[in-house]
C-alpha cells in the first residue's frame, strides 16, 4: 500500500478542512479494500489498521463536537448559527492533519489518545460557547473564539512535537536542561513587570499586555522529563539503602535530599504563588514518579505525611489557604456564604448547579451555570454537571479514566526505564490534575484553582495538554517498534 | 423548537457520548480482558505436551517450524549470561522452535498481550507471563505472577534469577535459551 507524494505536503497543518475530510474517506476505503498493488513506487506498506481504527474513532468525536455545538445554538439561541460550527471544522481538519502526520512518523502509536483528547476539547469548547451566549460575549470576547483559537496553537504545538521528537530517548539528554527550563517557568511570574496578579493567585505571566500565559502548565512537563531522568539515574540509591522500621524500609537521612528540596519548591509554590493546586499537582507528580522507580512505599508515607503537614501550618498561617479550608468543612454557613473575599458564593453555587443537573442535566444551553463565577474555566465542570448532568459528567471522566490507563499502559509496556517512568509520569500529572479539579468542585478536597485538562478556557493549558498527548504518542510507537516474535500457539 | 424535540436530542446526545465512550473500551477489549486464547492445533498440542510436563525436551520437537533448530552448544559450566556473552535467545521447542531473538540492553516481556516483545499465544501463557532484564549486566528472569508458571531448567521461578547460559526456560509450552 503506498501513500502519494502529494499528501505528504497537505498533511502539513496548513492544510484546510474539505480536502482532508474526503481524504479520509479515502482512507477509510483503502483499508476495508484488497491491497492496491505497488506501481511505480518507492517502498511497500502494510495496512495501518491502528492509524484506521484512529481515524475511525476521531471522526466519531468530530461528529459528536459539532453536535455538542449544534445542540448549544438551538437549546440557547433557537436556531442554527454557522459561524462558529465553521470554526470547529477547521479544528477538526487540524486534528485530521495531526492524525495524518502520525501515519508517516509514528505509525504505531496509540489510536485511542487522539480522539479522546479530541472529543474532551469539543466539548470544552461547546460549553466555553455555551457560557458567552449567556453573557452576551461575541467575536474575539468570547472565550470560545480564543479557545478554538489556543486549540489551533495547542493542536499545531502537538504535530511539532511529534514531527522533531523522533524518539523519546533524546529527552534522557536534556534531564538536567529540562530540569532548569521548569525552574525558570516558575519564577518567571514573580518577574516585576512581567507577572500578572490573577485572582490573587501570582501564576500569569502577560505578554505585551495581551497574551495572558501561565509558565506553570509547561513546567509540569519539562518536571516531569527531569524527575524520569533524575530518578533513572539515581533510583538505586534512594531504592536499595535504609533501614526497616515497621515493617518498611526508610531511607537514610542523607538520601532525603531530593525529596526534600521537592517539598520545599512546593511550599514555595504555596507561599510565592499563592497557589495550592500547582503545588500539590508538583508534589503528587515527584512523589509518584519516585515511587514508581523504586517502589518502596516509604517513600509515599514520608511524602505525603510532609505534604500534610505544610498544608496545615499554610492553613494556619496564610489566610488564603485558611479560607479555602474552612469553605470545604463549612460551605453552607451563611458568614461563609456571604463573606466577601474568599467566601464559598463560588462553590456553593457549583453545588446548586451540579444537583440542579440532575442524572440526564437540564440539556445544552437550558440551565443556568452562568450563575457561577468563572464558569467555563475553574468551573467548567460544574456548568457540564448542570447541562450534562450525572449521565454526562460520568461519560467524561470515563474518557479521563480511558485516557489515563491507556498512558499508564504505555508506561507500562515501555523498553527502557526512561521511558516507562515518562509515560507513567505524564499521564499521572493529567490524572491527579483531573483529581484535584474535579474534587475541589465536589468538595472532595478543599478547592484550589487548577484548570481541567483539555476542557476548561485557558491556552496554556491546551498547548501543555496536547504536547503531553504528542509525547504519549511517541513513547507508544517507539514501544511498538521493537524487534517482536510472535508465537501461535 | 419544543422541549420534548430538545429532550430528545440531549438524551441522544448523552446515548452519542456513551457509545463513544464504549466503542473504545471494546477496542481495547483485549488489553482488559487478556487476548482471546486460540485453540491448540495437533501439533502445537504435541509440541505442548512434553513441556507442560515439567520436563524441558530437548530441541528435537519438529513442530510447525519449518526448519530444524540448530543443536545447543551447551556450555555445561552453567556460565551466567551476561550483556556481553549472550548475543541471541534461541526458541529449541514449541511451534516456532529455531527461531531466533536478538538480545539488546532492552528488557524483553513475554506474555500474550500485544505489546509484549515476545508474543506467546498459547493455552499456557498469561496475559503477562515473564520478562528478562539486565540487572548489574546479568540477564535474570522475573516471573510477573503467571498463572502457570515460568521454568528454568525444570524448577519454577519465584524470585528473579540469574539465566545460566543454554539452560532451558519454559514459559506455557515454548522453551527458550540464552546463547552466545
Amino acid at each position: 500500500m503506498t501513500e502519494p507524494t502529494a499528501s505528504i505536503a497537505s498533511g502539513s497543518p496548513s492544510s484546510s478542512g474539505s480536502p482532508s475530510s474526503s481524504r479520509g474517506a479515502r482512507r477509510a476505503a483503502r483499508a476495508a479494500g484488497e491491497p492496491t498493488p505497488p506501481s511505480g513506487i518507492r517502498r511497500i506498506r502494510l495496512p495501518q489498521k491502528l492509524r484506521n481504527l484512529e481515524l475511525a474513532l476521531l471522526l466519531f468525536a468530530c461528529v459528536i463536537n459539532a453536535g455538542a455545538i449544534v445542540l448549544v445554538q438551538l437549546g440557547a439561541l433557537g436556531a442554527i448559527d454557522t459561524q462558529l460550527i465553521l470554526l470547529g471544522a477547521g479544528l477538526s481538519a487540524l486534528v485530521l492533519a495531526l492524525h495524518i502526520s502520525m501515519r508517516f512518523v509514528a505509525r504505531d502509536a496509540d489510536p485511542f489518545l487522539l480522539p479522546i483528547a479530541t472529543l474532551l476539547n469539543g466539548i470544552g469548547i461547546a460549553m466555553i460557547y455555551r457560557i458567552d451566549i449567556a453573557e452576551g460575549d461575541t467575536g474575539w470576547d468570547s472565550a470560545a473564539v480564543r479557545q478554538i483559537v489556543w486549540s489551533a496553537i495547542a493542536i499545531v504545538c502537538a504535530i511539532a512535537t511529534i514531527l522533531v521528537i523522533r524518539n523519546h530517548r533524546v529527552l534522557f539528554k536534556y534531564t538536567y536542561l529540562s530540569g532548569l527550563v521548569a525552574i525558570v517557568l516558575l519564577l518567571l511570574p514573580l518577574v516585576p513587570g512581567l507577572g500578572d496578579d490573577h485572582d490573587g493567585a501570582q501564576v500569569w505571566i502577560s505578554i505585551a499586555g495581551v497574551m495572558n500565559f501561565q509558565p506553570g502548565e509547561i513546567a509540569k512537563i519539562a518536571l516531569a522529563v527531569f524527575f524520569a531522568g533524575y530518578l533513572v539515574r539515581n533510583r538505586d540509591s534512594l531504592s536499595m539503602v535504609g533501614r526497616t522500621f515497621l515493617g518498611m524500609r526508610f531511607p537514610r537521612a542523607r538520601d532525603l535530599g531530593p525529596l526534600l528540596v521537592v517539598w520545599a519548591l512546593s511550599m514555595a509554590v504555596i507561599v510565592f504563588q499563592r497557589d495550592l493546586g500547582t503545588a500539590l499537582l508538583y508534589f503528587g507528580l515527584f512523589l509518584v514518579m519516585l515511587y514508581v522507580a523504586t517502589g518502596r512505599l516509604s517513600w509515599i508515607v514520608l511524602g505525603l505525611s510532609m505534604f500534610l503537614a505544610g498544608a496545615l501550618i499554610a492553613s494556619q498561617v496564610l489566610e488564603y489557604v485558611g479560607n479555602r479550608f474552612a469553605n470545604w468543612l463549612n460551605p453552607f454557613d451563611p458568614a461563609r456564604y456571604e463573606a466577601e473575599v474568599g467566601g464559598s458564593y463560588q462553590l456553593v453555587q457549583g453545588l446548586f448547579g451540579l444537583s440542579n443537573g440532575g442524572l440526564i442535566g437540564t440539556g445544552w444551553g437550558q440551565g443556568r451555570p452562568d450563575i457561577t463565577p468563572v464558569p467555563q474555566s475553574d468551573y467548567i465542570i460544574a456548568s457540564l454537571g448542570e447541562e450534562l448532568g450525572l449521565a454526562g459528567i460520568f461519560a467524561i471522566l470515563a474518557l479521563y479514566l480511558l485516557f489515563v490507563s491507556r498512558g499508564f499502559r504505555i508506561g507500562f509496556a515501555g523498553q527502557d526505564d526512561f521511558g516507562k517512568l515518562l509515560g507513567v509520569g505524564l499521564s499521572f500529572v493529567v490524572a491527579l490534575q483531573v483529581f484535584i479539579v474535579v474534587g475541589g468542585v465536589m468538595r472532595v478536597i478543599p478547592l484550589t484553582g487548577l484548570t481541567t485538562p483539555f476542557l476548561a478556557a485557558g491556552g496554556s493549558s491546551l498547548v501543555a495538554n496536547w504536547i503531553i498527548v504528542a509525547l504519549l504518542l511517541r513513547l507508544s510507537d517507539t514501544v511498538r517498534n521493537h524487534p517482536r516474535l510472535v508465537i501461535d500457539g | 423548537m419544543s422541549q420534548l424535540t430538545l429532550l430528545v436530542l440531549q438524551i441522544g446526545f448523552l446515548l452519542l457520548m456513551w457509545v463513544f465512550v464504549f466503542a473504545i473500551v471494546y477496542a481495547l477489549r483485549s488489553d482488559l480482558f487478556g487476548q482471546r486464547v486460540r485453540k491448540l492445533q495437533p501439533d502445537a498440542a504435541q509440541a505442548g505436551a512434553p513441556a507442560a510436563s515439567g520436563f524441558p525436551s530437548s530441541p528435537i520437537t519438529p513442530g510447525g517450524g519449518t526448519r530444524k533448530p540448530a543443536p545447543a552448544p551447551a556450555p555445561a559450566n552453567g556460565e551466567i549470561a551476561s550483556a556481553q556473552n549472550a548475543r541471541t535467545l534461541v526458541i529449541t521447542s514449541g511451534p516456532k522452535a529455531g527461531a531466533e531473538f536478538p538480545l539488546g540492553r532492552d528488557e524483553i516481556t513475554i506474555g500474550r498481550s500485544a505489546d509484549s516483545a515476545i508474543i506467546i499465544r498459547d493455552d499456557y501463557t498469561s496475559t503477562h507471563h515473564a520478562r528478562l532484564m539486565l540487572w548489574n549486566d546479568r540477564w535474570m528472569i522475573q516471573d510477573l505472577d503467571s498463572t502457570n508458571g515460568t521454568f528454568l531448567d525444570g524448577s519454577r521461578v519465584s524470585v528473579p534469577t540469574p539465566i545460566p547460559l543454554g539452560v532451558p526456560v519454559k514459559v506455557g509450552a515454548t522453551t527458550f535459551e540464552l546463547r552466545r
